[in-house]
């Protein structure tokens, strides 16, 4: 069972899409911020991280820097989740090697989507 | 047990027996002290049975807050294969059974269905839009837009927004031009989303200020709503309310509204200095050669601010008729000006640089260092 962990200080947001993961088979573990989120990714292992941008403590930036500059880690796919779709932030997050932008309001179903195909595509490295 | 026997007792006696003996001075301070007594003991049993009820109070909504969060989740996390009046039809019994008679936990409920409305598309959207009406909160919106307290209609106006509930926007309307700045600015950026037929009817009505800020808001809505039908905002180009006049100015100006280019030259005979300056930015951006004359006109008669604002619109129609006059400028006293005549003499691409080289040779050294610095291209 593929292990993901959803980062999002939204305490809503965070419980859909918990739940949206869970029903679809994946194991998920969750952090409500940026501080809970950086503390789970450096003592586990996941196969995809979901991570909201703005949380509190710690940014998703900075958790996706750490997972991407990890020898270990660093090929886990990292899905951005972005309230604001401004040029620099998705310049940003994709230089420091984020694997997808999600920018709110989105498709629940097609998010599910994208995490099936990273996490298939995670599968051969 | 005795010794408090004892002072009661001592207690009950002078307020009773011995009170009428005592001289009028310690009468009157027993009393008081009497009445204090008395309000501290109330105000201790009023506070402590405030706080039983609040955290009963507070239990109960946590247990509302949790059960629809939960209950939502799942509604929300639906086959993707079942159809959203499957779901609603399915969710409803469960829904409906909470106590949404109580203010609180209906404001629970709508919150959550709010945030969720926002930040989820598709079928979720329109799970969400579908539960909303089934459970009569829309009737519930119109109801907080037509009360008195200016907050509670803000609050039923966010709503209507949020959830696109078109048939609000004539109740919505009324507000857009209300003596409430708050209410007046949440009723403009929900109509402009609502209407269906005349988005921008506002604009015909509007007396009071649109400020500063909810002019930004304003034009960020107008510009970023895609399903929206931008008229031509020349129209309002002649309205008596100035923020009006400056709104529309800025969508004329992004959406290059040529059409609106003799009402535009027209703005510059206009009393408000701000309006006259956007003005002649637009003409210099649309590059509108019609309006160089109205400008040379009025360029004497205003301000440092609206003389380089035309300087800089002459440049960059670049037509020629007023390189002279560009020229001119050199010997003014104002090194501003002196410095956007010769970068507005530069925008031509044919003779610009040409031109400035020209002059360099005719002037003295202070003019000819400005003009190396304007043609020195690492500066600006």
């Amino acid at each position: 069972m593929s292990k993901i962990l959803i980062a999002e200080d939204e305490v809503l947001m965070l419980k859909a899409l918990e739940f949206k993961l869970k029903k679809e088979g994946y194991e998920v573990e969750v952090a409500s911020d940026g501080r809970q989120a950086m503390e789970k990714v450096k003592s586990n292992t996941y196969d995809l991280v979901l991570t909201d941008i703005m949380m509190p403590f710690v940014g998703g930036m900075e958790i996706l820097s750490y997972i991407k500059n990890d020898a270990i880690k660093k090929h886990t796919p990292v899905l951005l989740i972005s309230a604001v779709g401004l040029e620099h932030v998705v310049l940003e997050g994709f230089s420091l090697g984020a694997d997808d932008f999600i920018y709110k309001p989105f498709n629940l179903n097609e998010l599910s989507v994208r995490i099936k195909r990273y996490i298939k595509q995670n599968v051969f490295h | 047990m005795s010794i408090f026997n004892t002072l009661f007792n001592y207690i009950g006696q002078i307020y009773t027996d011995r009170l009428p003996y005592f001289p009028t001075n310690i009468r009157v301070s027993l009393l008081i002290i009497l009445f204090c007594v008395i309000t501290a003991i109330e105000l201790y049993l009023y506070m402590m049975v405030r706080r039983a009820v609040r955290s009963v109070r507070s239990k109960r909504m946590k247990y509302w807050d949790d059960y629809i969060s939960v209950l939502l989740a799942n509604m929300i996390v639906f086959d993707e294969t079942d159809h959203p009046h499957e779901v609603v039809a399915h969710f409803y019994p469960k829904l409906k059974k909470i106590p949404l008679r109580s203010k609180v936990v209906n404001s629970i409920l709508v919150e959550k269905i709010l945030t969720y409305h926002k930040n989820f598309t598709g079928k979720t959207a329109e799970v969400l839009s579908l539960m909303y009406r089934k459970l009569s909160l829309d009737k519930k919106a119109k109801r907080k837009i037509k009360n008195r307290n200016w907050e509670t209609k803000i609050e039923g106006i966010r709503e209507a927004n949020e959830m696109d509930l078109m048939e609000m926007a004539h109740l919505i309307v009324e507000y857009t031009d209300d003596e409430n700045a708050l209410l007046r600015m949440e009723a403009q950026a929900a109509y402009i989303k609502l209407s269906q037929s005349d988005p921008f009817h506002f604009l015909d009505r509007a007396q009071e200020r649109i400020l500063d800020w909810h002019q930004v808001v304003l034009f960020e809505i107008i510009t970023k709503h895609k399903k929206l039908t931008i008229p031509s905002f020349s129209k309002w180009l002649y309205s008596s309310n100035d923020t009006v006049v400056m709104l529309c100015l800025k969508l004329v100006d992004h959406f290059m509204q040529f059409d609106a280019a003799q009402e535009v030259i027209k703005l510059l005979k206009h009393q408000n200095p701000k309006i006259v300056r956007k003005a002649v930015e637009i003409i210099g951006k649309l590059e509108l050669e019609d309006a160089e004359s109205f400008m040379f006109e009025i360029y004497f008669n205003h301000s440092e601010e609206i003389k380089l604002e035309i300087l800089n619109a002459l440049g960059k129609i670049a037509s020629g008729n007023y390189s002279e006059f560009l020229s001119s400028r050199i010997y003014s006293a104002d090194v501003k000006i002196k410095k956007e005549a010769l970068y507005a003499i530069k925008i031509d691409p044919d003779h610009g640089e040409e031109k400035l080289r020209t002059i360099y040779l005719q002037t003295g050294q202070e003019n000819q260092a400005l003009i190396k610095h304007v043609l020195d291209d690492r500066i600006r």
